[in-house]
């Protein structure tokens, strides 16, 4: 039990693209050395909330506030959709990222390294699987080694290997103190690495903890039955925020 | 609404932190780049951009055999370094733009588009850093692409030349070298405006149609717009007798044409009218490559 200051704390946050709101009253802790998992259906905000807790974009209410050691990045970030300038091998594009740090191609080894991919090194960004482009954004998400990582779907187009390896990247981060938060579909994957996992539907969080507390309150015998309970409406329609909601 | 079982990950965080924090986190110790050295890290990339680029290199070769072909043809390489000057100004206006254009119009869009330009966010590197940068790193190879075969050109008329000096008789020695690379120098400078133009464009726009679409316009507005409203406004009265050579700085393309005619065609000649306000123009090209430069900064910003 411990009562210290989140690492980055979201209040109240609410976002909208002018009348279409996408985020209403979320509040999010994001711990060091912790991953938090967002789940939740099409649609619902996870994206539009990982930006916000990024930086990327300011929310229209609410407040985010970051607590985190002084870093020369404090913040790294995995798009959804990670591309990267052809013409340059993986190598090439990571040593660029790191130098904007202080870094070189030593650490942009490293974290290739880290991620399994050392052997593509040289290969062209352009020649790349989608995996593995995907693992590239998370050895970029991580240069400079941000107190919080913020990776927006990192097993999206995966096969369960790459899936499993990918979340696997996630706890080593957090077992090293950085803050990882994630959006993921793959719920077996997040009720086993997760330390806390944030539910939210229709723009709003309902449901957020432990994923064997949060199976514990709904009595419920895996994240997915959490899942399925604690969202409302059709599972199987994409929820349009502004249109459904 | 909100859950509420914070205490029990509190209890799995506080854990793994304990245990592991000290033993595997693998921070370099390095010191963060100065702005400066930031700047140089984005203008190598844009230089190996666009040395990678195989478009880049194609242009700066059908420039190349466009101008030399120019000159050859119209009799510039016999005539001399004056005459060479009047028979490239017309198609550089032209070509000029477009290459500059080329160069810069997805320049930083394709950042965008990839969603580089959000990852970049996340660095200690300041939207104007980023701008100069990729502006810098353009420039560097759009210069190597106009003045290379400018300097061909320069080559061949000082090698291929016919009594330079009896053409120009009453003016010895007007025919220079040092006149031409004035003519390089400034279509250099008017290179660079241009430049800095494609890139606010590139800033400012999301897609690659809305790209070319308004970097067409911009070529329009540059290339006829702004010297027809400078025509509209001399003819209607609007413009005095005397403003007109400092007006003409308003336009880019008006401002470089002057510019070539002011210092190198009418001091060859020795006597003319007065065609432009040197000062007026240098500061009118500076301006539109500083208005530029800040209007793409401000686009990233947003």
């Amino acid at each position: 039990m411990t009562t210290e200051t989140p690492l980055l704390e979201a209040s109240n946050v609410d976002f909208a693209y002018g009348d279409v709101t996408i985020l209403r009253d979320v509040s999010v802790p994001i711990r060091s050395a912790a991953v938090t998992a967002l789940i939740g259906p099409n649609g619902t905000g996870k994206t539009t909330l990982l930006r916000t807790l990024a930086g990327l974009q300011e929310p229209t209410g609410g407040t985010v506030a970051y607590h985190g050691p002084e870093a020369a990045r404090e913040i790294g970030y995995l798009p959804q959709q990670p591309e990267f300038r052809p013409g340059f091998t993986v190598l090439e594009t990571l040593a660029f990222y790191a130098s904007l740090v202080g870094g070189g191609r030593d650490e942009a080894t490293a974290q290739l390294e880290r991620v399994g991919l050392a052997d593509a090194a040289d290969r062209p960004v352009e020649a790349l699987s989608g995996g593995m482009t995907r693992l590239v954004g998370i050895a970029q998400a991580t240069i400079g080694d941000p107190p919080l990582v913020v990776l927006d779907e990192p097993a999206s187009g995966l096969d369960p290997g790459m899936s499993k390896h990918v979340f696997s990247v996630a706890d080593e981060l957090a077992a090293t103190g950085t803050a990882v938060v994630l959006s993921s579909h793959d719920l077996e994957l997040v009720e086993r690495t997760a330390d806390e996992v944030v539910v939210l539907d229709g723009g709003t969080v309902v449901g957020r903890g432990n994923p064997a507390a949060l199976c514990d309150q709904l009595e419920a015998g895996s994240l997915e039955t959490v899942y399925e309970e604690s969202i409302v409406g059709d599972l199987s329609s994409v929820r349009v925020q502004g249109e459904t909601a | 609404m909100t859950g509420t079982p914070n205490s029990v990950s509190e209890d799995v965080a506080s854990t793994d932190t304990d245990a592991d924090v000290p033993a595997t986190k693998s921070t370099v110790a390095t010191e963060p780049p100065d702005s400066g050295s930031r700047i140089e890290r984005v203008v190598v990339r844009e230089l190996r951009t666009v040395s990678r680029t195989r478009t880049f290199v194609v242009l700066g070769a059908a420039l190349a055999a466009v101008l030399v072909g120019i000159a050859w043809v119209g009799g510039g390489v016999r005539a001399g370094f004056v005459p060479t000057v009047v028979d490239l100004l017309t198609p550089l206006e032209l070509l000029v733009p477009i290459v500059a254009v080329a160069f810069g119009y997805r320049a930083i869009l394709g950042d965008r588009r990839r969603g580089e330009l959000d990852v970049l966010d996340t660095y200690p590197i300041a939207p104007r850093e980023l701008v100069l940068g990729v502006y810098v790193g353009r420039a560097v190879g759009l210069l190597g692409t106009v003045v290379v075969p400018l300097l061909l050109v320069g080559g061949a008329v000082f090698v291929g030349r016919e009594e330079p000096f009896s053409r120009y008789a009453s003016h010895a020695g007007a025919d220079s070298p040092i006149l031409f690379a004035r003519f390089v120098a400034l279509t250099a400078l008017f290179a660079l405006s241009i430049l800095a133009v494609a890139l606010a464009i590139s800033a400012l726009v999301s897609g690659t149609r809305s790209a070319l679409a308004l970097s067409v316009v911009a070529l329009v507005v540059l290339l006829v717009g702004l010297d027809l409203a400078l025509v509209y406004g001399f003819t209607n009265g609007y413009l005095a007798d005397s403003s007109l050579v400092h007006a003409l700085a308003v336009s880019p393309l008006s401002a470089y044409r002057g510019l070539v005619f002011e210092s190198a065609v009418v001091t060859a000649s020795g006597t003319g009218p007065r065609t432009a306000s040197p000062v007026a123009s240098l500061l009118g090209l500076a301006s539109w490559t500083g208005a530029s430069l800040a209007v793409a900064t401000w686009a990233i910003q947003r």
